[in-house]
């Protein structure tokens, strides 16, 4: 009989504990509330049995409210890709997915190394590179300093259509905008129908901590719920700044946070699909720099992927995270501990690839290593087989004392199903090494990066498709203006 | 130095609010003048404790901590001071530029300058050109400090002070700007005085441009 070993999930929250934090945020949501600015938004939440001063727009919420909300908030949904072969399926205990980090501003050029803004020029090499990474299962805007700001968001999603099938994760700017690129979305995918039926794009959006969404998360929540987009319910709040500086507090605080997320979502569209995007972040305390690769943030994270479990949602974590300023040993370091403790938490997605000095940079080479570094997480949480055959007694008695494996039909067989192999990592000889160029990991991923970069072609959309694409584009950038 | 100025400046270091401002008024009591205990006791504190910052030291809350000492023996001086303007090191308006509700870097640094001794008038977050132009006009202050977290805010930057020059008022303040993505060849261009990396960084470059 085969079985599959135990996933090794790593745990800070006793049980006790994690009922302490749930009883913690409903008695904050009842007695401290929330603050909503977005006047609609009040007015349902009061309907609905919250309290609600309007002039401070504060929302206080019941309990049974947030019971309410949790009883229809689904624990599993798939991010669709426009290629099926690439979704995403979300689910309790399935194998992690993951994404690049959103929203640079400056890139490392991979052929001068020079620090410089990004431009729209780069925008379409990047999601080329992304397109051809396994490691990368879905993708998240990148823009260019140079695209208009207004209507930048769109912009990103047409160029995103044309070089990529994966899953798009978008980030909008306004809420007019974000129901513009939910009717791109419908065009692309065929109807609204269709749209919900394999949500091909989804959305992160965040409450401003402590404690305060503004009107665009409102109508996010209600949008997503609306055109059945999966949404990031993103709580991020920074610890000793935006957050209290214990450990515990911030977990108190981003899952009071994630809760009236819940709350306002489910009781306008119960069953719309949200992931608890724990995130939170710490404030360096000589610089008053939000931190992207100190332990604290694994350690806080895992605590908010128990609370992603105790309600049964999937949930989304930093991954390969770090505050480097460059591709050296300290990037390396702070990605692989942030990426193996969110995996080890069971994150069902590991959020941050090609990001560099706290998420302001993208690097091609630095997607091409967090590939690398995702992939190797995916194979630590699979863990492996074990049945009379693979634990091989009868090959060992074969074998017997001072034989070898090499030859054997049983090494044969599982040559290529046990092992992860890599095009990366250097496992060659010292010789080997220095006639190839003596390369370090680095001078390897550049050239993996250029590589894809000249070889790579993205599965096109269909012509007509992208033409109207085109046309709803420029009509949707014209209606902006207005 | 007398002893009470000692001991004001190590309970300032440890952040004492309490004892800092019954020193002063013990000094007072000693026959200390306002001025002396003002420089000596309270801004020779401060200055140990910008020194131990800058080396890494200290931390920004304990910088808060001391400055809020420091002005709880200010609050007892200032009636003595014998000029109304010794106590204030100069007037700033600060804010989060329009389109921008990111405020915790500019909150920051606007501890970190009233911790430093500057008058700060925070106008808060997604503040437009004109409000920028109309809180120099009535506050006349001796510089402004713009903050952003996007690039897509970055060029309100650009459009308020085009709003000041408009207004025929760009060379009655300095313009000083900071958040993540802004550089200082950004600064540069747009014609900003200066930019400051971070919120320790900002209080140098202040106190530079208002010398």
């Amino acid at each position: 009989m085969t079985s599959k070993t135990l996933k090794p999930y790593l745990k800070y929250l006793s049980d006790v504990q994690i009922e302490e934090i749930h009883e913690g945020s409903l008695r904050l949501l009842e007695n401290t509330g929330v603050m909503v600015d977005h006047q609609e938004g009040l007015k349902f939440l009061e309907k609905h049995g919250a309290k609600v001063d309007h002039q401070t727009k504060r929302v206080r919420i019941p309990r049974q409210l947030v019971s309410q909300a949790l009883a229809t908030v689904p624990d599993r949904f798939t991010l669709a890709a426009r290629n099926p072969e690439k979704d995403c399926p979300l689910v309790p205990g399935g194998r992690p997915y993951s994404r690049n980090g959103g929203g640079a501003d400056f890139t490392i050029d991979l052929e001068t190394g020079e620090f410089r803004p990004l431009l729209q020029a780069d925008v379409k090499e990047y999601y080329r590179l992304m397109d051809a990474l396994d490691g990368i299962s879905f993708i998240a805007p990148v823009f260019g300093q140079d695209m208009p700001v207004l209507g930048r968001d769109i912009l990103m999603l047409r160029e995103a259509f044309g070089n990529t099938d994966k899953n798009i994760h978008l980030r909008a700017f306004t809420g007019e905008s974000l129901k513009l690129m939910f009717e791109m979305a419908a065009l692309v995918a065929g109807s609204k129908k269709e749209l919900k039926a394999r949500p091909i794009v989804s959305l992160l959006e965040a409450p401003i901590s402590p404690l305060k969404f503004l009107d665009v998360i409102v109508d996010a929540l209600w949008l997503c719920g609306e055109y059945g987009i999966p949404l990031d319910v993103c709580v991020m709040p920074i610890a000793g700044g935006t957050g209290p500086m214990t450990m515990a507090g911030n977990v108190q605080l981003f899952n009071t946070e994630f809760l009236a997320g819940v709350v306002i979502s489910q009781l306008a569209h119960p069953g719309a699909p949200l992931q608890y995007a724990a995130r939170p972040m710490a404030m360096d305390m000589r610089t008053g720099f939000s931190l992207a690769g100190s332990v604290e943030l694994g350690i806080m994270a895992t605590a908010g992927a128990q609370m992603a479990h105790f309600y049964h949602v999937p949930v989304s974590l930093h991954g390969p995270w770090s505050d480097s300023m460059t591709h050296d040993g300290q990037s390396v370091l702070e990605r692989m501990y942030m990426n193996l403790m969110a995996a080890l938490a069971g994150a069902n997605v590991l959020v941050g690839a090609g990001m560099m000095q706290q998420s302001l940079v993208i690097s091609h080479e630095q997607l091409v290593i967090d590939d690398e570094i995702n992939r190797i997480a995916f194979r630590v949480v699979e863990g492996f087989e074990v049945d009379e055959e693979r634990l091989a007694a009868e090959v060992i008695d074969r074998v017997g004392p001072g034989g070898n494996f090499v030859a054997d039909m049983h090494t044969y067989k599982f040559l290529r199903s046990e092992r992860y192999e890599t095009d990366l990592l250097y496992r060659n000889s010292r010789v080997a090494w220095e006639e190839g160029g003596a390369t370090t990991l680095l001078d390897r991923a550049k050239d993996k990066a250029r590589t894809i970069l000249k070889e790579h072609q993205p599965n096109p959309l269909p012509e007509d498709l992208s033409k109207e694409l085109d046309k709803f584009v420029s009509k949707a950038l014209k209606s902006l203006e207005k | 130095m007398s002893n009470i100025l000692e001991r004001m400046q190590k309970d300032l270091y440890a952040g004492k609010v309490a004892e800092v401002e019954a020193a002063t008024r013990q000094a007072l009591d000693q026959g200390l003048g306002a001025q002396e205990i003002l420089n000596k006791g309270l801004i020779g504190g401060m200055e140990v404790v910008g020194r131990d910052f800058k080396a890494g030291d200290l931390f920004i809350p304990e910088v808060l901590m001391c400055a809020k000492a420091m002005h709880s023996g200010l609050e007892v001086l200032r009636p003595l001071l014998a000029e109304a303007g010794a106590a204030s090191m100069g007037k700033i308006v600060i804010g989060t530029v329009a389109g921008d509700l990111h405020d915790i870097g500019k909150n920051l640094v606007s501890m970190m300058l009233q911790g430093a001794g500057f008058e700060i008038i925070d106008l808060g977050a997604d503040v437009k050109p004109e409000r920028f132009v109309q809180a120099v006009r009535d506050e006349s202050p001796d510089m402004i400090g713009m903050s952003a977290m996007l690039t897509t805010t970055m060029p309100s930057m650009k459009s308020t002070i085009t709003a000041l020059k408009e207004a025929g008022i760009r060379d009655k303040v300095k313009v000083i700007i900071g958040g993540a993505p802004v550089t200082s060849k950004f600064a540069q261009d747009i014609g900003a005085d200066s930019y400051a990396p971070d919120a320790g960084a900002a209080v140098d470059t202040v106190r530079t441009l208002l010398a």
